[in-house]
C-alpha cells in the first residue's frame, strides 16, 4: 500500500511517501521555520520531483498526539483537508509509539522522550520481539509495548526503567533537555540513540501505519482530532475566578486506568475501607482475589496515588463485579466510567460475556454510573444491606 | 435583509451548529461561464465557519459553529479550547457548506481563509486546513484579513453599495474608522488608544454581574434602563478626531460602582448599562457622522460584533437620516464572525490577481490595510 505520513508534533517537521517495501520520498526539516510555513511546501517539493502523487496514495498517516498542541494541529487540520479533498482515510498513528518504531529491531527496552515542559516527558517504553522466522532472511519484528505512551514527571520514568532493570535506549527531543538529570536518575546501562533515529521521522509513521491500517485502525478525517493527553491550562485551572458564577466541576489530573500490581494493595484496601466500611475488604481478601486467574482489578492513579477500584470475576462466563470504589476527594470525575469501561474490556479477555452487580438501592449516583454503562436492572434483594438497612439492587449487562 | 433564515442546533458538546440562508436566494441561478466561486474558510476566534459565495455577493452556504456556551463559564474566549473545538468541527463545516449549496469541490474555483488578525492558534487550524484543500484541490488560495472581512459583509445584503464608503469597524478586538476608498484598499483614519469598544462592553458586563458575552447582555439590560441616569466623561484625543479611547470610561464606570459600595447604595444595573452604552454609542455615532460630513461620500456602513447593538442601530440610522447619509448595515447574524464576509472579501481580492503562497502563515497581529504582500506571494 502507498501512504503519506506526516508528523508535526516536535521541533521536526516530517513528511513521507512509503510504498509497500519501499520510501519513495521523505523530507524532514528542523530549522526556525514554523511548520504552518514548511508543510504544505514540502508536500509540494515532492510533488515537483516524483510528480503528482496524491491521487496515488491509499492513506494519509498523522503523528495523533501527544506533542505541541499547535504542532499537532497543523499537521492534523492539513491531513484533514487532504483527506476530505482526496477522499482518502486516515491513519492516526501515537506519536511516541512512532518515535520508538526509529528503533526497528532493537532488543533493548526503548525510551523516546518529548519534552512536555513543567518538568514532564511524553513518554513510554517499547522493545521489539523477534516473530516466527527467527534466524532466516523473513525474520521481522514485532513491537512489544510495554508501557503506553502517557505523560509522565521524569522521575517516574526513570523509576520504570530502573524497575525492568534491563539497558534501554533513549531517543527524543526531550534527552537533551533532561540530561543531566537522567544520567543520575537512571541505574540501568543506558544509550543515546544518534542523529539518524532521535527524532520524529515520517518515514516510521508510515512503517507503522501500515501495521495500524492493517488491523483496521483506519478513520475517516472528519472525526479525527488529535490526542493531547493533556487538558488546556484553562480546564486544569478550572475556569478563571472572575468568570461568572457557574464554576466548572474539579477537574482531574492526569488519570490512569490500570491493572492492580501487587503493591498498590495496601493502599487500595485503605481506598475500599473509606468507601465501603463495614463491607470493605481486608487487604489479604483483595490479595487473594487479584492473583486468582479468573479475575480482573483495575486501579484509577492520579498523581501518582490511587483514586480508584474495581475487580471482576469470572464464574462461567458471567463477570461478577465488585469492590467498586472512588475516592471521596474524585468524585464527579468520570473516573468509575472510565474504570468500568476498562474493566468490561478487560473482562473480555477472561471470556467473560455479561457483568452482573450489586448496589445499595438508595445509591443514586452509582446506579446512574452503572446505566450509563449499559446496565438494566433485573431484581431486588429485600433488605440485603445493614447500616443502614437498604435492599440490593441487581443490574445486568450482557453483551450483543 | 429580513428574510434571513438560521437553522440551529446544539451538539452533545455545547457547540451551536448554523445553517445561514437567505430566503430570498433559495433558489440560485445554474452557474455560468466567468462566475467565480469561493469556499472560504474562518476560525480566528471561537466560530468555526465555512461558507461558498459565488461572485462576491451571493452566499450559497453558510455554515457557522459557535463555540460560545464553552467559553461562557471562563468569562472570556479560552485560546487552547477554542483552538481544539476548531479541529473538531471544520471538516464537518466544510462538507456542510458543499451540501448547502449542493456543489463539489469541482464547483469550486478557489479557497479562502482568514490569516489574521485573532488568535494564533486558532487561525492555524483554518489556515493549515485551507493550504491543504488548496494544494490536494490544485485550486488558488486566497489569505483575507478579518477585519476587511467584517467590512465586506455589508456587500452582501446591499447589492447597490460600492465603494467609496466610510466603515465603522467595532468588534471585542477592534475599533476602527476606515475609508473604504475602492475594494481592497483601506484607509484607516481612527482607532482605539487603548480597549476595543466590544472589550468595554465585555469589562463592564463582567463588573456590574451580567456576565459574559457583555455586548449582548448590556443591549439587553439597557432597554430597561435610563441612558441619562448617570453621566460618564467622553475622552476625547488631542489632534486625533477619529481616534477612540474607552478604557477612561470603563474606569469611571468601575469607581461609580465602588463609590455606590462604599456608601452602601444599591445600583441600578439597567440604569448603569443604559447609560454606559449611551455614552459608548455617542463616541461611536459621532466620530463616524463627523468623518463622513469630511470625506462626502454620503455612505456610511458599519461592522463587527458591536455593529449588532441596537442602540448604535438606531442612533446612526436617525444621525444616517438627518444628514443625508446612505446607511448601510449586516444583519446581526452577519455582524458576529462568520465565513461569508471572506468569501466576499476574497472575490474582490481573487478579480486584482491576489494569490497567497502555500507558504501562508497566521499572523495574530496583522494589519489593517497595508497588509504584508509578502504572504501574497503568487503560486
Amino acid at each position: 500500500m502507498k501512504i503519506l505520513a506526516i508528523d508535526t508534533s516536535g521541533l521536526v517537521a516530517t513528511v513521507a511517501v512509503a510504498d509497500g517495501d519501499v520510501l519513495v520520498s521523505q523530507f524532514s526539516i528542523q530549522f526556525k521555520t514554523t511548520h504552518s510555513q514548511i508543510l504544505v511546501p514540502m508536500l509540494d517539493a515532492i510533488q515537483s520531483n516524483i510528480g503528482p502523487f496524491m491521487n496515488t496514495i491509499d492513506a494519509i498517516a498523522i503523528a495523533k498526539g501527544p506533542g505541541s498542541f499547535t504542532g499537532l494541529r497543523i499537521g492534523a487540520a492539513t491531513a484533514k483537508g487532504l483527506c476530505l479533498a482526496l477522499d482518502k482515510p486516515l491513519i492516526p498513528v501515537p506519536t511516541v509509539d512512532a518515535l520508538a518504531y526509529n528503533l526497528y529491531g532493537t532488543e533493548k527496552i526503548i525510551c523516546p522522550m518529548m519534552d512536555a515542559r513543567r518538568s514532564q516527558v511524553y513518554t513510554g517504553l517499547y522493545t521489539f520481539v523477534p516473530t516466527s522466522s527467527e534466524g532466516t532472511m523473513e525474520q521481522k519484528f514485532t513491537m512489544k509495548t510495554i508501557e503506553s505512551q502517557t505523560v509522565l514527571g521524569i522521575e517516574e520514568i526513570a523509576d520504570k526503567i530502573n524497575e525492568i532493570g534491563k539497558p534501554v535506549v533513549l531517543l527524543g527531543d526531550g534527552i537533551p533537555v533532561y540530561h543531566d538529570k537522567l544520567e543520575k536518575l537512571l541505574k540501568v546501562p543506558f544509550s543515546v540513540a544518534n542523529l539518524n533515529q532521535n527524532r520524529q521521522s515520517a518515514a516510521a509513521v508510515a512503517a507503522l501505519a501500515m501495521t495500524i491500517y492493517e488491523e483496521g485502525g483506519a478513520i475517516s478525517g472528519m472525526e479525527f482530532a488529535p490526542d493531547y493527553l493533556r487538558q488546556s491550562q484553562a480546564e486544569r485551572e478550572g475556569g478563571s475566578a472572575d468568570g461568572g458564577k457557574k464554576k466548572l466541576p474539579k477537574r482531574p489530573g492526569v488519570i490512569r486506568i490500570r491493572e492492580i500490581r501487587a503493591e498498590d494493595i495496601t493502599e487500595a484496601a485503605e481506598l475500599e475501607k473509606k468507601c465501603l466500611g463495614a463491607e470493605a475488604w481486608t487487604e489479604k481478601q483483595l490479595l487473594e482475589a487479584q492473583a486468582r486467574d479468573d479475575t480482573v482489578y483495575v486501579v484509577a492513579e492520579k498523581t501518582g496515588k490511587i483514586v480508584g477500584l474495581c475487580g471482576v470475576r469470572n464464574v462461567s462466563g458471567d463477570g461478577e463485579i465488585t469492590n467498586v470504589s472512588v475516592s471521596e476527594t474524585c468524585r464527579n470525575e468520570g473516573i468509575g466510567y472510565k474504570m468500568l469501561k476498562q474493566l468490561i474490556e478487560r473482562g473480555r479477555g477472561i471470556g467473560i460475556t455479561a457483568y452482573t452487580l450489586e448496589v445499595r438501592a438508595q445509591n443514586a449516583p452509582a446506579i446512574r454510573l452503572y446505566e450509563k454503562l449499559g446496565f438494566k436492572s433485573e431484581g431486588v434483594r429485600p433488605n440485603f444491606y445493614e447500616n443502614p438497612t437498604d435492599d440490593a439492587a441487581i443490574y445486568w449487562r450482557k453483551e450483543q | 435583509m429580513e428574510d434571513i433564515k438560521i437553522n440551529k442546533t446544539t451538539e452533545d458538546d455545547g457547540v451551536i451548529f448554523m445553517s445561514v440562508k437567505k430566503e430570498s436566494e433559495k433558489e440560485v441561478d445554474a452557474k455560468k461561464d466567468g462566475d467565480v466561486t469561493i469556499l472560504a474558510i474562518e476560525s480566528s476566534c471561537d466560530e468555526t465557519a465555512v461558507a461558498i459565495v459565488r461572485n462576491g455577493r451571493t452566499v450559497l452556504s453558510n455554515i457557522i459553529s459557535s463555540q460560545i456556551a464553552l467559553h461562557t463559564v471562563y468569562g472570556g474566549v479560552v485560546p487552547e479550547i477554542a483552538s481544539r473545538k476548531h479541529i473538531e468541527k471544520i471538516d464537518y463545516c466544510i462538507k456542510a457548506a458543499l451540501e448547502e449549496a449542493a456543489l463539489t469541490f469541482d464547483d469550486i474555483d478557489a479557497i479562502a481563509v482568514t490569516y489574521g488578525p485573532g488568535l494564533v492558534g486558532a487561525l492555524l487550524v483554518g489556515v493549515s486546513e485551507a493550504k491543504a484543500l488548496a494544494f490536494a484541490l490544485n485550486k488558488p488560495l486566497i489569505g483575507v484579513h478579518h477585519i476587511e472581512g467584517h467590512i465586506s459583509a455589508n456587500f452582501i445584503e446591499n447589492k447597490e453599495l460600492e465603494p467609496p464608503f466610510v466603515c465603522l469597524v467595532a468588534s471585542g478586538g477592534h475599533s476602527h474608522l476606515v475609508v473604504v476608498k475602492d475594494y481592497g484598499e483601506y484607509e484607516i483614519i481612527g482607532q482605539t488608544r487603548d480597549d476595543a469598544a466590544g472589550e468595554a462592553f465585555d469589562k463592564v458586563a463582567r463588573a456590574i454581574g451580567l456576565g459574559y458575552p457583555g455586548g449582548p447582555k448590556i443591549d439587553k439590560a439597557a432597554r430597561e434602563g435610563n441612558p441619562d441616569a448617570i453621566e460618564f466623561p467622553k475622552t476625547k484625543i488631542e489632534g486625533a478626531q477619529y481616534d477612540f479611547s474607552f478604557s477612561g470610561l470603563k474606569s469611571a464606570v468601575l469607581n461609580y460602582i465602588n463609590g455606590a459600595e462604599m456608601k452602601g447604595e444599591p445600583i441600578n444595573q439597567a440604569d448603569l448599562a443604559a447609560s454606559f452604552q449611551k455614552n459608548v454609542v455617542d463616541v461611536l455615532a459621532g466620530h463616524a457622522i463627523d468623518a463622513v460630513k469630511k470625506y462626502g461620500y454620503k455612505k456610511l456602513a458599519i461592522a463587527g460584533g458591536v455593529a449588532s447593538n441596537t442602540a448604535l442601530r438606531e442612533r446612526l440610522e436617525k444621525d444616517c437620516a438627518d444628514n443625508g447619509i446612505s446607511f448601510y448595515r449586516p444583519s446581526p447574524v452577519l455582524c458576529t464572525d462568520n465565513a461569508a464576509m471572506i468569501g466576499t472579501a476574497a472575490y474582490y481580492e481573487y478579480l486584482k490577481g491576489v494569490r497567497s503562497g502555500l507558504d501562508l502563515n497566521a499572523v495574530p497581529n496583522l494589519p489593517l490595510g497595508d497588509r504584508e504582500r509578502r504572504y501574497h506571494a503568487n503560486r
